[in-house]
């Protein structure tokens, strides 16, 4: 059943703020998330050469995990999540993933057990549905993808994300043709649909095993946009056109939680914040200490509502001050702490907004994420919450809305940004009232330019 | 102080951000624009000048139309090749250079101008010359492809051959190509750390073979000190840095000078 979102969990944005959702989450070994309190969630990758066989990947597990949680105690976190993002070998052998996550679990209870400190654990197997030249969305791949979360429920997870992809065929030819109507429809249409094909079975596995869905992230389509678009001199993407595919990625990243998913969603959806106006369900989120993984042009503002706070994915090796995942998890725990200082002084307003200006005028990207903004995206998704298609629409015309009120505001954009923008809201303004007829041009348009396009067999379309 | 200047202003906090950053893209965004700087580039040849102008504004159509006129007035298509089509691609390049244009602009002029080099070969007596000839790759199990097909547009805007093997190519098939091809450079990119060591068998196949050649490698996991380790590894940090390594493998450059080139770090 979905049930789509049509109002706001947040009447106002002033409401938002880290560590509080409107419908905190309770998971693992005695952490609520978003119930007054924010807690480090730590990524990792294994060393590449582990990945030649189980045993050696359990290992490798059995050590980064046994390193975060002495960390955690040996510096007085009171809580912590770990999350497995898998390398494919875990998702194509779900055993694999299985045995990682026993291990895991069987260390961090004893660490819970011995220290009474809390602790959940997610792991976000690889949306591994394609092979080399297609997606492979609805086929054999699929059954293996949900054996891989059936595997993982019965085995210690707590929690249970995916970076879906769906769409990503459509956004890799549209995004580097400046072609916004593209990005609209592989996001918002394609990526909506599957999501909510992919969700619905997620969120049965969960429940039969009594775990948390908890939540996707746009990684495949918005990120790449952010990842392309680059630092503030790079010139492949107008950042004006990365903060659109962003926001409609908010439209179709709310799919898993009208299909049941509880939050918190994946740490490299930067569409969070949106998503927490509308849903009031906690969010994970990554920004400065995700410079491990990645540069980012917001990494304090991206603070402002997290729930948990993450840095991204790290390769365990060691470094002067430990491992890899001991420093970067110390790192964020500590910023967490001031985080719940705030919370528990009444401060937490201040620290928020110190946060988002630090970035809101960095880049057009982070301008509409701040929280003001990004709530003003979520109300132009819910006022047309039933339609995929518009709500999608609606989040992108907004946000030229906010951007062109922004260099009103002292938001600076170059000539090139303030070109992009004005290109894609004549796009989007010159697009068709309903969802059939848009659909229907589409995919006339993209089965001829993308080779690759299989509308029947990945959507049903 | 810094906190002296935040004020209320809606229902948040705001700041006056000069005081704090530096957009730097905005104070050093050049004065001219991309069509101003274009139209000095473009060649003088009234029938070469419109294919030229449309190749830079991405219409194929254009391109093709431009192309039936000058072919039906009794120019020769190979050489509309060289001179209206490269021609055009050439004054996108530099422009994409010199930052007055963007990665999209690339895209669009390099599909219209392998909608007219198809065209002008449906046309043609004798096969096209190109400069050199370069085989692409993504890693063996690595399906991200959107950093191979920049590549591959950048080097074709620059007027080399393409062999573009995709993505999860495995190490065999890049090792067949390559011995078939014999091409002036090899690319290889790959998103993850496990998919990179594919790499290694690919030079050490290579090797194996003495087929030795550039062996470029970049992409999100990838970096300088591991490529070093390959005996043909070259690093690729970016997508332009393509075009620009096959220039100067052209004028003689080998491994070594590639590295003295290119590496940075």
């Amino acid at each position: 059943m979905v049930k789509r979102f049509t109002t706001m969990a947040y009447d106002d944005p002033d409401e938002m703020t880290f560590g509080v959702a409107k419908e905190p989450v309770k998971a693992g070994l005695g952490l609520t998330i978003g119930d007054g309190f924010t807690t480090p969630e730590i990524n990792y990758a294994p060393r590449p050469e582990t990945a030649s066989s189980k045993e050696k990947l359990v290992k490798e597990y059995k050590s980064i995990t046994t390193d975060i949680m002495d960390r955690m105690v040996a510096v007085g976190f009171p809580g912590v999540v770990l999350e497995t993002e898998h390398v494919q070998e875990m998702t194509n052998n779900p055993e694999w993933g299985a045995a990682v996550a026993h291990a895991q679990k069987e260390i961090m209870e004893r660490y819970h057990d011995e220290y009474g400190i809390n602790c959940a654990l997610r792991h976000t197997p690889g949306d591994i549905r394609e092979d080399r030249d297609y997606l492979r969305l609805r086929e054999d791949k699929y059954d293996t993808l949900l054996k891989s979360f059936e595997l993982l429920a019965e085995n210690g997870v707590d929690m249970l994300s995916v970076e879906s992809m769906g769409g990503k065929e459509v956004f890799d030819h549209a995004i580097l043709r400046d072609d916004v109507p593209g990005v609209l429809f592989s996001i918002g249409c394609l990526g909506a649909m599957d999501m909510e094909y992919i969700w619905k079975d997620i969120v049965k596995i969960a429940k039969d095993h009594n775990v948390v869905p908890a939540g996707d992230t746009d990684c495949a389509q918005a990120n790449t946009a952010m990842f392309v678009a680059g630092g503030l001199l790079d010139k492949n993407l107008a950042h004006t056109l990365a903060i659109i595919a962003r926001t409609i990625s908010a439209s179709r990243t709310l799919v898993a939680w009208e299909c049941g998913a509880t939050g918190p969603n994946k740490d490299c959806g930067y569409e969070g914040t949106i998503l927490k106006s509308i849903g009031g369900r906690p969010i994970a989120q990554e920004g400065k200490t995700s410079t491990c993984a990645h540069s980012d042009v917001m990494g304090n503002l991206v603070m402002q509502c997290c729930d948990l706070w993450s840095n991204e994915s790290v390769e365990y090796h060691g470094e002067f001050g430990g491992t890899s995942v001991q420093a970067w998890g110390e790192t964020l725990a500590y910023d967490c702490t001031l985080m719940n200082v705030a919370l528990k002084t009444g401060t937490e307003k201040t620290l928020r907004d110190l946060f988002m200006l630090s970035d809101k005028y960095r880049d057009p990207q982070g301008y509409v994420l701040a929280y003001p903004n990004a709530w003003k995206v979520g109300k132009a998704i819910v006022e047309d919450g039933d339609d995929l298609y518009l709500r999608a629409k609606n989040a992108a015309l907004e946000t030229c809305n906010i951007l062109e009120e922004g260099v009103n505001e002292g938001l600076k954009l170059t000539r090139f940004e303030t070109k992009a923008l004005r290109d894609a809201k004549i796009a989007l303004e010159g697009l068709p009232d309903d969802q059939d007829t848009f659909v229907s041009e589409s995919l006339d348009k993209y089965k001829k330019e993308v080779r690759v396009f299989e509308p029947k067999r990945n959507y049903d379309l | 102080m810094a906190l002296k200047k935040i004020k209320e202003r809606s229902m948040a906090l705001d700041i006056d951000p000069d005081d704090i950053l530096v957009r730097y893209n905005v104070r050093l965004e050049k004065e001219i624009t991309p069509e101003e700087a274009a139209e000095e580039l473009y060649p003088d040849d009234p029938h070469l000048k419109p294919i030229a102008q449309a190749v830079f504004v991405g219409d194929e159509e254009g391109v093709v139309a431009g192309l039936e006129k000058a072919i039906s007035g009794g120019m020769d298509p190979l050489k509309l090749i060289d001179d209206a089509l490269i021609g055009g691609m050439n004054v996108v390049s530099k422009l994409y250079d010199e930052a007055v244009i963007y990665l999209p602009d690339v895209m669009l002029s390099s599909d219209a101008m392998q909608k007219g080099i198809e065209y002008c070969k449906s046309k043609a007596t004798s096969d096209m010359k190109p400069k050199g000839t370069v085989i692409c790759h993504v890693a063996e199990g690595d399906v991200h492809d959107i950093g191979k097909t920049i590549v591959v547009a950048l080097l074709r805007a620059n007027g080399y051959n393409v062999v573009d093997l995709g993505r999860d190519c495995p190490v065999e098939e890049v090792v067949e190509h390559v011995e078939k091809e014999r091409p002036l450079m090899l690319t290889g990119t790959a998103l993850m750390t496990t998919t990179m060591y594919a790499f290694k068998h690919i030079n050490d196949k290579l090797k194996e073979k003495n087929l030795a050649l550039p062996f470029v490698c970049g992409g999100g996991a990838v970096n300088q000190d591991f490529v070093s380790k390959l005996e043909f590894g070259v690093y690729g940090e970016e997508a332009p840095q393509a075009p620009r390594m096959a220039a100067s493998i052209l004028s003689g450059a080998n491994v070594g000078k590639l590295r003295e080139e290119f590496h940075k770090h």
